[in-house]
């Protein structure tokens, strides 16, 4: 692809976006942006806004209120589109009676990029085998592959990819994952949405967490971990009654986590360390225990989840009103 | 990333220019011809239509000295009596090449390509038309000569040759009106995105409509039928003109007219809504 191509400028920015379906409001008043040269996760439950801001960004839905650009202008207003965005939606947005080839060839004829980049993509892709297959034939995995195709058909500087991952093989995860990483790393913008927190933990640099549509927090990964407050040392010894109490006095929080260890957090793993071995009690365990990415995305959007499980007494929900 | 890598030596050039009109145009006639349900749905067509209009000409021809055929010696209509049908089948191909896009979600794809989305719309148009146009211009030309041959061999039934007066309009107005009604359907597809909903809007307008209005009384019914418009686009295939309706060119210009309001609102709302 191109190469020493200047992409410092390739961003997305979003200012106030809001949308509106009915009562509902689908993204609420949203402002971040996204910087070139790494992989951007765009979390949030199922539900929060993800693809509806993708597709606000793309120019397929209309904002009630605010902006959204890429490289300071708005898609519908871009010359060549395809070559400054690419994206997948929705992987399975072809006719299912459409050789794969003759799918991207459309695209690439609308977007006036030149018919051998088709076969280009196909092969980066690993579908040229497959090339003159209906399209209606391939597996999920091959359809998310012929997405990508189509994103990266004009080369762009940015790219927006909503939830590329699902529903993909693990083999097809580490290829995805590799591919964003590395389209990172030659200076593009990569805007990966997801459900998963753990997915993104692997992947992206930077996190944009929505909840409910509005921003929860827009940060480095590292910094979503600190802030969120799970992290603790895991202690385990012979003798709990004679550690427990000096630690409490030292002003430490001690909790027995169920599996005849203590979770102490409060002082860190040296001044643990001090007192056990005043206390002359053996440490078979003195572990710090950080909060993984997906406990600190539980903690921030537990109030953003848009359906919670209801915990109804079986008896009650089949009862008479 | 070595796989990565490689696909990334192959440089694009630079674009010269961002895609036009053309680029667009190209492009959905790429959709239209990699789809086989096209060359199907349109043989399949030509098949009813010419085959319908010949198995009638002959019923009715065979049966030239029986009182109830007797009255229908107008050669022209009963050559093209399967046309009914084909107007139908334009529709359908119309009504598929817009909601195609929305039931399989490649609308997105579509509309990420080409931003402007009239410009998406035209470049349906333009295809639609120069197809359906030389499909059904074809189809009717042939129509009319197995229909003319079938009538040659039961003399004395009356004929009709193509230099008579107006039968060659008749025959050419054939293609316009395929195009005219076809693009009814596109329109409705556009405005109403789903298939079968669409198809029965377009049922409606071509069939259904106008009976139900011509069982209003007469006063109301003789506008109506000169003015609803695929009746009165329906005079271009008449050779002579009918009582209570449009001559063949104003006829033809209301049904045109029908299509450009149909045509606006399908812009209108794809521009405006949410894809």
């Amino acid at each position: 692809m191109v190469q020493g191509h200047e992409r410092a400028d390739c961003l997305i920015e979003v200012h106030n976006l809001t949308k509106r379906f009915g009562q509902k409001v689908a993204v609420d008043d949203l402002s971040f942006e996204v910087q070139p040269g790494a992989v951007t996760g765009f979390l949030g439950p199922n539900g929060a806004g993800k693809t509806t801001t993708l597709r606000l960004i793309l120019g397929l839905a209309h904002p009630d209120k605010g902006t959204a650009t890429i490289n300071g202008t708005p898609y519908q207003r871009l010359r060549a589109p395809m070559r400054e965005v690419g994206a997948l939606l929705d992987a399975k947005a072809y006719h299912p009676g459409r050789k794969a080839r003759n799918h991207l060839l459309a695209l690439a004829q609308a977007g006036h990029i030149p018919r051998r980049r088709v076969d280009e993509v196909l092969g980066f892709v690993g579908l040229a085998d497959v090339a003159g297959r209906k399209a209606g034939t391939f597996s999920l995995g091959m359809a998310q592959r012929l997405g990508i195709a189509a994103a990266l058909l004009g080369d762009p500087g940015v790219l927006l990819f909503d939830e590329p991952v699902n529903g993909l093989d693990p083999e097809g995860i580490l290829w995805v994952r590799t591919l964003m990483q590395s389209l990172a790393a030659q200076g593009r913008t990569v805007f990966v949405s997801s459900h998963l927190m753990s997915e993104m933990a692997l992947t992206a640099s930077h996190v944009i967490l929505i909840g409910r549509g509005h921003l929860i927090a827009d940060s480095s990964v590292e910094d979503l971990v600190k802030r969120s407050s799970g992290s603790f040392v895991r202690l385990r010894t012979p003798n709990d009654d004679l550690v427990a109490p000096r630690l409490v006095a030292a002003g430490a929080n001690v909790q027995a986590d169920g599996d005849g260890a203590l979770m102490v957090s409060g002082l860190d793993q040296s001044a643990i360390g001090d007192i056990v071995f005043q206390a002359g009690v053996p440490v078979h365990e003195l572990s710090l225990q950080e909060a993984s990415l997906e406990e600190a995305f539980m903690e921030l959007t537990r109030d953003d989840v848009e359906f919670h499980a209801r915990h109804q007494p079986v008896a009650q929900a089949g009862a008479p009103q | 990333m070595t796989q990565v890598a490689q696909a990334m030596t192959a440089p694009l050039p630079v674009a010269g220019r961002g895609p036009e009109f053309s680029d667009t145009v190209r492009s959905e006639w790429t959709k239209m011809r990699t789809l086989r349900s096209t060359p199907i749905t349109l043989a399949v067509t030509a098949f009813i239509v010419i085959g319908l209009s010949a198995l009638i000409t002959l019923a009715v021809v065979a049966n030239q000295n029986r009182p109830e055929t007797s009255a229908r010696r107008n050669p022209l209509s009963i050559i093209q009596s399967g046309w009914g049908l084909g107007s139908l089948a334009f529709e359908v191909l119309g009504v598929l090449m817009v909601t195609n896009e929305y039931s399989s979600g490649l609308i997105a794809e579509t509309l990420l390509a080409t931003p402007r989305r009239l410009r998406v719309l035209l470049a349906k148009v333009s295809v639609f038309v120069v197809l359906v146009f030389v499909v059904a211009e074809v189809m009717s030309f042939i129509n009319f000569f197995v229909g003319h041959a079938i009538i040659s061999a039961y003399a004395p039934f009356p004929n009709v040759a193509l230099s008579d007066h107006n039968v060659l309009r008749a025959v050419i107005g054939n293609g316009i009106l395929a195009v005219l009604v076809g693009l009814i359907g596109l329109s409705l597809g556009a405005i109403l995105r789903h298939t079968a909903g669409a198809i029965t809007a377009s049922v409606a307008v071509l069939f259904v409509l106008p009976l139900v209005l011509m069982a209003l009384p007469t006063s109301w019914e003789q506008p109506v039928e000169e003015y609803w418009p695929t009746q009165a686009g329906s005079q271009l295939e008449e050779v002579t003109r009918q009582a209570h309706a449009l001559t063949a060119w104003w006829g033809t210009g209301d049904l045109a007219l029908f299509v450009l309001v149909l045509l606006v609102i399908a812009g209108y709302a794809l521009v405006k809504r949410d894809a």
